[in-house]
């Protein structure tokens, strides 16, 4: 039966599904909105990947890494000063706690975040002008004492927020550790140099050879600043109480390295070294010692094995390549010799407790080792110098009594760094010192301002892990690495082993990173979208968005999204977005009862009106 | 002369049989009491899509029901959402004529839900009752995932389950059944299946007692 020329009464004129405009037109989604399918809701929240969490400064290093591969090198480095006023320097010199959180690392390899950050960080030391400039002077002087990692970071903090900084430096040239404790073969001289005018391109003043407690005492800094952090550092070697180790030849690891690195060194190390101890400044003495003329070097440690001393696997690799030997399981108890080092009495020994943060058994019932040397480096740790510091703010462990804000008592006086750092579980690394002297320099304005101080704290369900992600976008890759002298040539000279990323590189390696919780603007869910329901005006971060009146919230794009940063969140959370409406194909009230009623007096009209 | 109307929104295919239970039931306990029931699916609604909304209404009177033709209830006395977050999605208090009864299944309060209600000063009572809860149901919300395949495009038409009510339908059966006497307690309670949610969400409802109309 034809329906050709069949009146269709007004209220069955609806749209049909095959007249219904398309979503994306114009008023499409107002006739026929299907969003109130939806129990679930996408959300775009982005969360903290674990390289940002881990950094002892909290650097954004997704963030980075994704302008680095989009080629946005100078919005990279912007990015990355924003925490770290020193890439070239951490670039070369950090252990990279990033690295070892890098959820890539449970993958196949761990992203070289190190060698991106280094390849930016000597991009910003060829530019002209540094992307930072000092902020609006606020006209109050703070004091930092000390210009290693935590004083330059505090410094650098303070200056960008408009405060007149001195910076007072004990030795002949700043840079403190990061000059007097790092070798130039990993840090070379002119990078620091270039970083410390970076600093005074800010507007800081840095007065060298000023030693608090002896140029300046605690009254002066509180006379004639308004706030200061002390940022002075672990100066002082810890000893091995051994017999006998005021012996000539017996040297102690900072101030072996402090004085090559400040260029004031007198030492001529034998050719025969041991080096006591098994962590970072051990080894890098270990290395120092073989190029300053040292012919064998071995390095003895309590620690029973190389996994077990608290430094880091990298650096300990390349020393065993220079041709460092390791001796374990020993502690030197006697240094002999006839005023000046021949021999080390050694015995066996083992921690008590756990590595490095308990006392030492030494079993001196065995019979003991002698081992001939010219020189011994002891290299067992530092302690701080406080002499100057009044006793109401030292601790039983010798370091500075700080709250948890990094404030020091009532006064305007902060400290940051390893001196506050001492024995509270962290690493005493550069980049924990350059997180502490950061936020104990935004603590200070917020003192100087009023304001109170509110305890940093991260939610753990933000810090993104592997298995929140769809690993199904992510190809197995292997990690670039980055080309090193050969241990036979570079253990003679002072030239940097490690060398830098080319930009090829740097962007191939940027390239590997999952972007961990955080929209990177891959565009998946734009294109997995069966409807037309996410929009954006052009590919960019954090400008896609859902069109709540007609996602259906299938969940395709959560389920989607690489990095998990899409999120279903249950739509009775939300109090907007809702949409009413009757159903899809009844669009009127009453529709279908009209209809009926239609029907039933079907049969009381005349057949020809049907 | 008693007239009822129920009407039951649910989400089409993976809460299909919820709802169909739900009337089904409720007319077949009515006409075991001597009462004369209707019960119909709306198909009107395009019920073969995932999440699309679904409704089912049933009739129930002690006068035969002269209206065979019309499936769709016009004055609803009764609203069930089967799925909580349709509260914001349509229209379902339509036509309701004061003294009415809504019933969700949530996990939220009646305190929290009635700011999604639509006209809600012509409610006697809003009812919350944590039926996904009481029902261990496991798919509903979060686990797509786990989604059986009988629950897939068949409606529950090839569900091996051929229970009744064995899912969240028992809750809501039980919060219908209580809070508006429309059928009795003992005529339903023996088709239920799961007893055991039938039985505790008769303890566990949240009833928010709203405008009573006097009879």
């Amino acid at each position: 039966m034809s329906t050709k020329g069949t009146k269709i009464p007004d209220w069955l004129a609806v749209p049909f599904a095959g007249i219904t405009p398309a979503p994306s037109q114009e008023k499409g989604q107002d006739l026929f909105p299907t969003g109130n399918w939806r129990s679930i809701r996408p959300v775009y929240r982005d969360k903290l990947p674990p390289c940002n969490n881990a950094c002892g400064t909290n650097e954004k290093i997704q963030g980075y890494l994704d302008l680095v591969k989009r080629g946005k090198y100078l919005d990279a480095y912007a990015l990355i000063k924003e925490d770290m006023p020193f890439p070239s320097v951490t670039g070369r010199v950090c252990y990279h706690p990033c690295e070892q959180a890098c959820n890539r690392g449970k993958y196949d390899e761990a992203i070289s975040i190190r060698a991106v950050e280094r390849f930016l960080g000597d991009l910003g030391q060829a530019l002209k002008h540094d992307v930072v400039k000092p902020g609006k002077p606020n006209g109050k002087k703070v004091a930092v004492i000390g210009s290693g990692p935590a004083g330059h970071s505090a410094a650098y903090q303070l200056a960008r927020l408009g405060y007149k900084v001195t910076i007072l430096e004990k030795s002949p040239k700043a840079g403190g550790l990061n000059r007097g404790g790092i070798p130039d073969w990993v840090l070379p001289p002119y990078v620091l140099d270039r970083e410390i005018q970076r600093l005074e391109e800010l507007g800081i003043a840095i007065e060298t050879d000023c030693e608090v407690g002896k140029d300046v005492t605690w009254d002066d800094l509180k006379k004639d600043y308004d706030a200061c952090v002390l940022a002075i550092g672990l100066t002082e070697p810890n000893s091995v109480r051994a017999e006998g180790e005021d012996k000539k030849g017996v040297l102690y690891g900072l101030p072996f390295l402090r004085d090559i690195g400040m260029g004031t060194s007198k030492v001529k190390v034998g050719p025969r070294v041991a080096v006591i101890g098994g962590g970072n400044t051990a080894i890098d003495c270990a290395r120092e010692a073989l190029r300053q003329g040292a012919v064998e070097v071995t390095m003895i440690t309590v620690e029973a094995n190389p996994q077990e001393m608290p430094a880091s696997p990298e650096d300990l690799h390349d020393m065993v390549e220079e041709g460092v030997d390791l001796w374990h399981g020993r502690a030197m108890t006697a240094v002999l010799g006839n005023g000046k080092v021949e021999s080390l009495q050694l015995h066996p020994a083992r921690f008590s407790g756990a590595i490095n943060a308990s006392p030492i058994n030494i079993n001196r019932e065995a019979t003991p080792e002698q081992f001939a040397v010219d020189n011994v480096i002891i290299a067992v740790g530092q302690r701080a110098a406080l002499g100057w510091l009044p006793d109401e703010f030292k601790t039983a462990r010798g370091t500075i009594k700080i709250d948890k804000f990094g404030r020091v008592g009532d006064t305007n006086f902060f400290a940051a760094g390893d001196v506050v750092q001492l024995g509270m579980g962290q690493p005493l690394m550069v980049v924990n010192a350059v997180g502490d002297g950061k936020r104990v320099a935004f603590n200070l304005d917020k003192v100087m301002r009023g304001e109170p101080l509110q305890p940093r704290t991260i939610p753990v369900d933000v810090i993104m892990d592997l298995d929140r992600m769809n690993m199904t976008y992510f190809p197995h890759f292997p990690r670039v690495q980055q080309a090193m002298l050969n241990p036979n040539s570079r253990r003679k000279t002072q030239e940097e082993v490690i060398q830098s990323f080319s930009e090829e590189q740097a962007v191939e390696e940027a390239g590997r990173c999952f972007s961990c919780g955080t929209c990177n603007a891959c565009d998946n869910c734009y294109l997995v979208c069966p409807e037309p329901c996410i929009a954006r005006p052009e590919r960019s971060n954090g400008l896609y968005k859902i069109l709540v009146n007609y996602c259906k919230g299938c969940r395709v794009c959560i389920e989607e999204c690489p990095t998990g940063c899409l999120e279903g969140v249950p739509e009775l959370d939300f109090d907007t977005g809702v949409v009413r409406m009757d159903t899809a194909f009844a669009i009127t009230p009453g529709l279908h009862g009209r209809q009926a009623e239609e029907l039933v007096r079907l049969a009381e009209r005349p057949a020809k009106n049907i | 002369m008693s007239y009822t109307e129920l009407t039951v929104w649910t989400r089409g295919i993976i809460m299909d049989k919820e709802g169909r239970d739900i009337v089904n039931s409720i007319s077949a306990s009515a006409r075991i009491e001597g009462k004369y029931a209707q019960a119909m699916e709306n198909y009107v609604d395009n019920p073969d899509r995932t999440n699309a909304p679904t409704r089912k209404y049933c009739r129930v009177s002690d006068q035969v029901l002269e209206n065979e033709l019309t499936y769709e209830n016009e004055k609803p006395n009764v609203v069930v959402l089967v799925e909580g977050t349709m509260v914001k999605g349509w229209d379902y208090m339509r036509g309701m004529p004061p003294g009415g009864t809504l019933v969700i299944n949530t996990h939220y309060t009646p305190d929290y839900m009635i700011r999604f209600v639509p006209g809600a000063e012509r409610l006697a009572q809003l009812v919350c009752v944590d039926a996904a809860r009481l029902a261990h149901h496991k798919w509903l919300y979060y686990r797509l995932g786990e989604l059986g395949l009988d629950r897939l495009s068949t409606e529950g038409a090839a569900e091996r389950n051929k229970l009744v009510a064995p899912d969240i339908a028992a809750p809501l059966i039980a919060a219908v059944v209580k809070t508006t006497g429309i059928v009795k307690m003992e005529t339903i309670t023996p088709m239920i299946a799961n007893k055991n949610a039938f039985e505790m969400a008769l303890k566990e409802l949240h009833i928010l007692p709203l405008n009573p109309v006097a009879v």
